[in-house]
Formats: C-alpha cells, structure tokens, sequence
C-alpha cells in the first residue's frame, strides 16, 4: 500500500480524532474504537441507527474483529473494527457539482436519522463522505455524538464551508470554482464566499442566512469567545435542530447546475469519426479488458465515460476521469441512473493532478499515491498532452508506466483533423510525434502486446504491459 | 475594535450565534409543521408514515 502513513501502520488522514484511527495491517484497513468513544459506539449500535443507515447506503457497513493494533493498550483500545472497504478515495474537489450535492444531501439525511436516535453528527466533512456502491456514504464510524437537547449543531460551520459554500459559488457563479476547495481543506472559508456570491443570492432565504449572515456574524462576533455561548446556550432546542436542517436541505435541493445550460443528452457529441471506428475502438477495448481482467481500471480523459462503461461492464471498478466539469456531471448523472455500482466519475486535469495536501502534506493523497491501477485506458488524449501540453513522448511514457500496470492507448496520429485543430495555432515544434516516435518512447517503458490499425481512421490502439 | 491578528479570530462564535437566530426564525415554522398533522386529522385527513425511514440519500 502507498497511501500516506505514519508509523505502525496508522493512516496520516484520521490523527486528528481522539476517538479512535485507522491502521492498517497486512494491506487490510482497520479502525481501532478507543474507551473514550465505548458509550456512542454503544449508542450507534444497539438504537438501531448503524442498521437503519447501513441499510439505506448512508453508512460504510464494518465487522467486529480481534485483531489490535502493535501498539494497542488495552485502557485506550475497546474495539477493532473493520469497515467495507471503499474500491477508490476521492475528494470532493474531484467531484462534478451533482456528487458535492450529493453528499450534502447524504449529510444532512445522516443528522436527522442519527436525531431519532438520540445522536448528532460532530463533524460534518466532505472528507468523510465517499462514493460507495455509486452512492454518496458516510466511511467515519465515529462521527456520532450523544446529542443533548438545547446544543447547537456542531457541525455546523463546517457543513456551511464544505457543502453549502461551494455548491453556491458552483451553481451561481462559476463551476470552476470548486477548486476553491483544493486550497481551502476545511472548506470555502464563507467571509469568501459571501464576497463572491451574485449580489442577488441575498433574496434566497437559505443563502442569506446560511452564508452572508452567517460570515457577517462570524466576523462581528470574532472577539466574542466563549462568553457568547455560556450566555445564550441552552436555547436551542430540538424543534429548532430539525428545522435547521431542513433549511440547509431545501437550500441545497435548490442548487442546481446543468452542463451547459442544457438537460442531459445532448450536450456532449462524442465522435468526430465514423460509427464503424468507434465500434471498432469498443470491440478491442472489450476484448482486452476481457483478457486482462484488471481490478481496478483508470480510464483517464474518459469524455463522459462511454469506455469506462465497456471496462466495468466486465467487473472491473472503474474511475471515469475527465477535465471538463459537464462531461463528468453527464457521467455522474448517468452512473447514477444506471445504478452504476462499479462506476466512479472524477474531475481531474492530467496536466496537473491532484497533489497531496494537508498536514505534512499527508492528510488527502495525491492522483499518483493513490495508484498504480492494475489497467490505464488512455484513450484520444495522448495528442492533447504531447502537443497541446507540450509533454515529450517518452516522459508520457513515463507517467503512464508509473499509473498502470497495463495500458491500452490510443495513438492519434499528426495527420487526424483533431491534431489539425490543435496545430492551427501554434508552430509544428514536434518532429518526433509520429507513429514510429511513438512506438519507439513506449517501448523502453512496456512491452506492446498489441498493435491495431483502427477501421475507417488513421488512429492506431496498442495493448501494453509495464517491463 | 482593536486589531487582533489573524490566528486568534474565532470564527465560532458567529455561527454559534447565527444557528440561534436561524433557528428562532425556522422553529416555529417546525411547530407548526408538527401539529399541521393534528390540524389535518380533525378534518379526518390521515397522516402520513415516517418520511425518514424510506427516504433515500438523493
């Protein structure tokens, strides 16, 4: 396992919490539940919430096991458990609009069920939330506290900078602007957002209160300390919870962001070559991911996802990527109505992948620690990072050795009208982009297996292992 | 005012604050919406079963 550790195996992204970790041991993921969380486990357990949220995809499933950490004592250490494990971590400034909102809203579904329960929800992170199944689930155990009536939602603030701030500024400013949260790790801070928002966003009630009086407050109160909350604790009541929650839910229901200002299926056309070359592409990428049968497939640049879907229509997990926000919010929208289990559309700009940030640069992984995945599929998108990004072919060969056992890439030769379109603006600087340059590069990295001339086009489509 | 640096603002407080407020504004609403189902069974309207239990997470 390459993911971020510290030492004994315990993960880098859980130290913050007192209540219990992850660790891992003989590649297996654990998470060790600490006496000081005995009671809310208890709680979470035996109310029936664990199986009412389980049951409804909202909480990752575990099993208790007896297997301590090394350097587990038994006055810290009460239980081991053993949770689902999850095929691929992403974040959420990988996420297309509709999974962000998504996971708000599985969020919030969390915090009224765990209500019933006599619970609440102490943290209230995107970071907590991943796509399990194809569904937006809760992998944090030990997210749950004793709620005790008259306390405001902790959670609060957080729920308001991680979901609410940035499917705002998504839905109403600009799409782009989710990648606020790659600089931001705990969220949009909502000063920010609330200067950034449409000036109009005053005269939607949830935005008004949730993010502009809310940074206002924030900043007016910034003095105050905890003389504020001594005076006026005890005034929150459950009535008052409930009815918070489903404001944020019916503001974030609100939300919305269409690819283009258009309804799905007609905003993107795939193709600009013939219907036999991309049958052609369909049947071989079929069979190969047939013969390999990888595990876990990458198909990067993946256009909304239509390749992706002949890899996990085999069995393979799938991570459908894409630079262009409205393809992957197609792909989401379209995974999610196929009930695509084994299908997982991502935001992600191969010329600059998500790095590793956090604490010691060791809380969110980067694209590449995340890997190796057992197959690549690189498909139409060799001549946008050799020629548009200017990347040289044998440090693609590179990358694409260090992301994959296996490859299968789609060579898009000078002369194809798309590699016309990117040349018209700019000088002819790559004399060694051609087929046997190509071939060339590839080989000191991977064995070519196979080698087809795509029907009706002058694209060439290989099958290769790493050496 | 005087000027505190940076690290030591608490933005807390603030949403302390405005979760109170909100929830003054939205708790009454919730009150009503509460007994809006004894208000429709003295008109010998049925209530609906428990929407949370059969909600899904979309």
């Amino acid at each position: 396992m390459t993911t971020n550790q510290v030492n004994s195996g315990q993960l880098a992204a859980s130290f913050r919490d007192p209540s219990g970790f992850l660790f891992s041991r003989d590649g297996v993921l654990y998470r060790q539940v600490n006496h000081k969380y005995e009671q809310e486990y208890v709680r979470l357990m035996e109310s029936g919430l664990y199986e009412k949220l389980v049951k409804a995809g909202l909480l990752i499933p575990h099993v208790e096991v007896d297997r301590f950490p090394v350097h587990a004592t038994a006055e810290v250490a009460y239980k081991v458990i053993q949770p689902e494990r999850v095929p691929f971590i992403s974040y959420p400034y990988e996420w297309s609009f509709g999974q962000l909102k998504d996971a708000a809203l599985a969020t919030l579904s969390i915090q009224r069920r765990a209500l019933k329960a006599g619970m609440s929800l102490k943290d209230a992170s995107a970071y907590n939330i991943q796509f399990v199944h194809g569904k937006a689930t809760l992998i944090d155990t030990l997210s749950f506290e004793m709620y005790k009536e008259g306390q405001p939602w902790v959670a609060y603030r957080q729920f308001c900078q991680h979901f609410l701030a940035p499917l705002a500024l998504m839905a109403l400013k600009d799409i782009r602007l989710n990648q606020l949260l790659r600089v931001y790790i705990d969220g949009v801070p909502l000063d920010l957002a609330s200067q950034l928002l449409p000036w109009t966003t005053r005269f939607n009630f949830g935005l008004l209160t949730n993010i502009h009086l809310h940074a206002g407050a924030q900043k007016r109160y910034a003095y105050a300390g905890e003389e504020v909350r001594s005076r006026r604790g005890g005034t929150f009541g459950k009535q008052a919870m409930i009815g918070l929650i489903d404001s944020l839910d019916a503001t974030v229901r609100k939300l919305d962001w269409k690819p283009g200002g258009t309804e799905w299926g007609n905003y993107y056309d795939i193709t600009n070559y013939s219907d036999v070359a991309f049958e052609h592409k369909k049947q071989l990428v079929s069979e190969w991911v047939k013969q390999v049968n990888p595990a876990l497939a990458w198909d990067l640049g993946a256009n909304n996802g239509v390749f992706s879907r002949v890899a996990s229509s085999n069995g393979s997990f799938v991570v459908s990527f894409d630079i262009d926000p409205a393809a992957v919010e197609q792909n989401y929208g379209q995974a999610k109505s196929e009930k695509a289990a084994n299908l997982l559309p991502l935001l992600l700009d191969l010329t600059n992948p998500s790095p590793s940030l956090g604490w010691a640069n060791r809380e969110r992984d980067s694209f590449g620690l995340r890997g190796p995945a057992n197959m690549v599929l690189a498909l139409a998108v060799v001549h946008h990072l050799a020629i548009s990004n200017n990347v040289p072919l044998p440090q693609l060969a590179d990358f694409f050795a260090e992301t994959g056992e296996w490859l299968v890439i789609e060579f898009v030769p000078k002369s194809d009208s798309q590699v016309q379109k990117l040349l018209a603006s700019r000088e002819d600087i790559f004399p060694n982009y051609t087929r046997a340059g190509f071939e060339e590069a590839f080989k000191k990295r991977f064995k070519i297996h196979n080698t087809v001339d795509v029907r009706e086009s002058e694209r060439v489509l290989y099958l290769m292992q790493g050496n | 005012m005087h000027f505190t640096p940076l690290p030591y603002l608490d933005p807390g407080s603030g949403s302390f604050l405005i979760q109170l407020l909100i929830a003054a504004l939205l708790g009454l609403a919730v009150a009503v919406r509460a007994s809006w189902g004894k208000i429709k069974g003295w008109f010998g309207i049925k209530p609906k079963t428990d929407e949370d239990d059969d909600e899904s997470s979309e």
